[in-house]
């Protein structure tokens, strides 16, 4: 189900609202110093009042059935306010994870959940090298006596990983990498908070000592689920990032019409005035990228892949142009600690390599379109 | 309107299924078969190009025959009295077919000056040029440009004094395009040099063969001669060939650059289209045994990326179009991106080429990209620099106010 234009913009009106009024500057901040790094109060509000959690959950699991547009819209605005809030690793991540693995039992079981807002998830795939390409994990699933799976091993950036109530986890077993549900109560998990570079977004590493594991879809078949999720993220990814991009953006502009020097707006220098319309060229190319991805995932097109490697690619540096430029034409005031352009410089870092970064994001693409 | 739209998407569907066949697809190579052009710019022999220009003016005929050839103008001129979004529509539709370049007839001369005549010229001259210029007839270029008035076109020199029911103009013009090719000429001429700069000008509507009008080729730093130089000596112009008020041209000329048209869905086009595609990009790679180097993959697929995300910019504004919704200001980006996505391109290819570059080997697809390398740098010129468009993106989206005028600019004017 896809909506039409101006369902898209009721949906992202009435998420701009409630962040505007839950997520503003003031409560970024006490968040992101604070543990849990999200308010519970404000999560269920989320969920009962706008459903966010269950939008492009499939309404046989008690979602409400829309997909990468609507849930691009939301990420947008939840990007823009940096909501701090578990809801990538939730509804991006795990949930994704589930329908990719076509496991029906699994969803079912986890889902409707998910979809009410009463679990939170993650999915625990990196290691200390912070690399998402599951030939490179060493997490072990083996077998106990009676039949069940116990997962070793350590994950780290394990976003929301000290609070997700259910963890996915990718493990090796004999048939290869293969994805495991763990109750994040657990016997022999434990998470520790990571210190992390943008502190909007919390990370934890998990230490699994033989713990009780439920395989997800069929052994060995991570890999292929791995593709599929990351694919998925990488666009869902963007739309956040494209909406932090459009914040930056409109936050310099705003500046660079009000602060004076030498006797005149600061936007009347050409030197900031094109420092903005080279903002402007990459923020409107992001968001048509990712926007577009989202389109062509909604369809099912074969285009899709591709398009997805590109929105990774343009909304990264999309963001951390805007972000830098941002502080830049602020000046001085920009690079202090109460001044919020810094909040937004750590979140486009962070999410420029969250997948691994360019290097690893180029060669996906060139992947993806066959070169 | 969206419902509107479709119709009239399928009707020039029909129009020019029933006339043309599809493009190509310019985007696909098989390594060493084949043209490997990579000119931007044309580099026909002048009977070639004369043939072009003869097919562009038949294409021209078909589409006004058919209720096309002028989109947005009024009925009483042949013209069709819909939207500028149908036109928009049409021409991206128009991009997916096989059709003769028209863009010597139209980018100016239908474009910008028909619409600028519309709105300026007195009657006699809409009823005679108009219908002419949009069946194909006449072709028009814009006598705009100086050596010393580039983007700062209010300072136009060219001088008009009048003599009688005559003007007189002397002067010289420049970066003129079609100029060998045109019937008329639309001149910006300084008509009172006392006056603030952007007050004293007046618009003239110039026949070529009019005696004092010299247009010689202006060679570019690619070799090959697309712009002229238009030199008017004593050329006499009757006063009723005025367009405006006197001393009243400015208003004339903003007229005409509002008219700059957007180019959608116009990226396939030409040899060039080979520039940006990924298959003959990775074909070059093999080629030239780069296809393992790190560092130009990661170039590689940057620019890929702007390649293709230019694509979607192009994509979701012709769906836009479609929905009866004008475009905001990704059209404008997406010019921008276009001559900046060729830029790339070249180095890049240049950087894969490597010493091959320097000299011709021989060696089909290699040297030949030195066509593209060398247009480069006017695609950041043309049509307005891209400082130019910068600050308009700046001002008229982002809404950053203008530069002062500063004291020294006040006295230039005195």
């Amino acid at each position: 189900m896809t909506a039409d234009e101006s369902a898209l913009d009721e949906l992202r009106s009435a998420v701009r609202n409630f962040l505007e009024a839950k997520s503003p500057e003031e409560a970024v901040r006490k968040l992101m110093e604070s543990e849990p790094r999200y308010d519970p109060a404000v999560w269920a509000q989320l969920a009962e009042q706008l459903r966010l959690p269950g939008l492009a959950i499939p309404e046989e699991y008690g979602g409400d059935g829309f997909g990468p547009v609507e849930l691009g819209v939301v990420l947008e605005e939840m990007g823009r306010a940096l909501l701090c809030a578990p809801y990538f690793a939730t509804v991006v991540l795990a949930a994704q994870a589930l329908l990719a693995s076509g496991d029906t039992d699994a969803c079912a079981r986890h889902l409707p959940g998910i979809a009410a807002g009463a679990t939170t998830a993650t999915l625990a795939v990196a290691e200390n090298s912070g690399s998402w390409d599951p030939a490179l994990i060493s997490a072990r699933a083996v077998r106990d006596g009676e039949g069940a799976w116990k997962v070793t091993g350590r994950k780290s950036f394990v976003i929301d990983g000290t609070t997700a109530d259910l963890v996915l986890v990718v493990a090796r077993t004999v048939a290869g990498p293969t994805l495991f549900a763990v109750d994040g109560t657990a016997p022999g998990l434990t998470a520790e908070s990571m210190e992390t570079l943008d502190a909007t977004r919390a990370m934890a590493r998990l230490t699994l000592d033989a713990v009780p594991a439920t395989l997800i879809g069929s052994d060995g078949a991570g890999g292929r689920i791995m593709a599929k999720v990351l694919d998925f993220a990488s666009v869902a990814l963007a739309a956040e990032q494209s909406g932090g991009a459009r914040r930056c953006l409109e936050t310099a502009a705003e500046y660079a019409r009000t602060r004076h020097q030498f006797g005149r707006p600061i936007g009347s220098f050409q030197a900031v005035k094109h420092k903005c319309a080279d903002m402007l060229v990459q923020v409107e190319l992001a968001e048509a990228a990712s926007r577009e991805a989202a389109r062509l995932a909604a369809e099912g097109s074969p285009d899709y892949p591709v398009a997805a490697g590109v929105a990774h690619v343009a909304c990264s540096r999309a963001y951390m142009f805007t972000a830098m430029e941002n502080i830049q034409v602020h000046g001085g005031i920009g690079f202090t600690w109460e001044h919020p352009a810094h909040l937004y410089f750590r979140r486009a870092k962070s999410s420029q390599l969250l997948f691994g970064g360019p290097a690893v994001y180029h060669e996906r693409l060139l992947d993806r379109l066959g070169i | 309107m969206e419902h509107d739209m479709q119709a009239f998407a399928a009707e020039v569907r029909r129009f020019l299924d029933a006339h043309v066949a599809k493009a190509p697809d310019r985007t696909a190579v098989t390594w060493g078969e084949g043209d490997d052009s990579m000119a931007y710019f044309s580099s026909l022999a002048p009977e070639e190009e004369r043939e072009q220009v003869q097919r562009a003016r038949e294409w021209q005929r078909i589409r006004y025959e058919n209720g096309f050839g002028w989109i947005t103008g009024p009925p009483e001129y042949g013209g069709r009295g819909l939207t500028p979004v149908h036109e928009l529509l049409y021409d991206a539709i128009e991009s997916e077919y096989d059709v003769a370049d028209t863009g010597t007839l139209s980018v100016i001369g239908l474009g910008m000056i028909g619409p600028t005549i519309l709105a300026h010229a007195p009657q006699p001259l809409k009823d005679h040029w108009l219908p002419a210029m949009y069946r194909g007839d006449a072709i028009a270029c814009q006598l705009f440009s100086e050596p010393g008035a580039g983007s700062d076109l209010a300072s136009v020199t060219t001088r008009a004094v009048r003599d009688g029911e005559d003007w007189v103009l002397n002067g010289q013009k420049v970066w003129t395009s079609v100029a060998q090719h045109s019937q008329i000429g639309l001149a910006l001429t300084r008509t009172n040099p006392d006056a603030p700069k952007h007050r004293g000008i007046t618009a003239f509507l110039v026949p070529m063969d009019t005696p004092g009008v010299e247009v010689r080729p202006l060679r570019q730093m690619t070799g090959g001669a697309d712009f002229n130089e238009v030199f008017l000596t004593d050329v006499r112009i009757p006063d009723d060939h005025r367009l405006g008020e006197v001393d009243g041209g400015w208003t004339v000329a903003l007229t005409t650059l509002m008219n700059e048209r957007a180019t959608v869905g116009s990226q396939g086009a030409g040899p060039v289209a080979g520039a940006l595609s990924a298959d003959r990009l990775s074909a070059l790679m093999r080629a030239t045994w780069t296809w393992d180097d790190r560092a130009l993959r990661g170039r590689l697929a940057e620019l890929l990326v702007d390649v293709l995300a230019t694509e979607h910019l192009n994509a979701r504004a012709l769906r836009k179009l479609q929905a009866g919704v004008a475009p905001g200001p990704e059209m404008s980006v997406s010019k921008l991106l276009y001559g900046q996505n060729l830029t790339k391109a070249a180095h890049f290819v240049s950087d894969v080429l490597g010493p091959r570059a320097i000299a011709d080997t021989g060696q089909w697809g290699t040297y030949a990209w030195n066509e593209l390398l060398l247009a480069t740098p006017a695609l950041r010129i043309l049509g307005g620099t891209e400082e130019i468009m910068k600050n308009i993106l700046a001002e008229r989206v982002l809404g950053l106010p203008k530069e002062p005028v500063t004291t020294a600019a006040k006295e230039g004017r005195q």
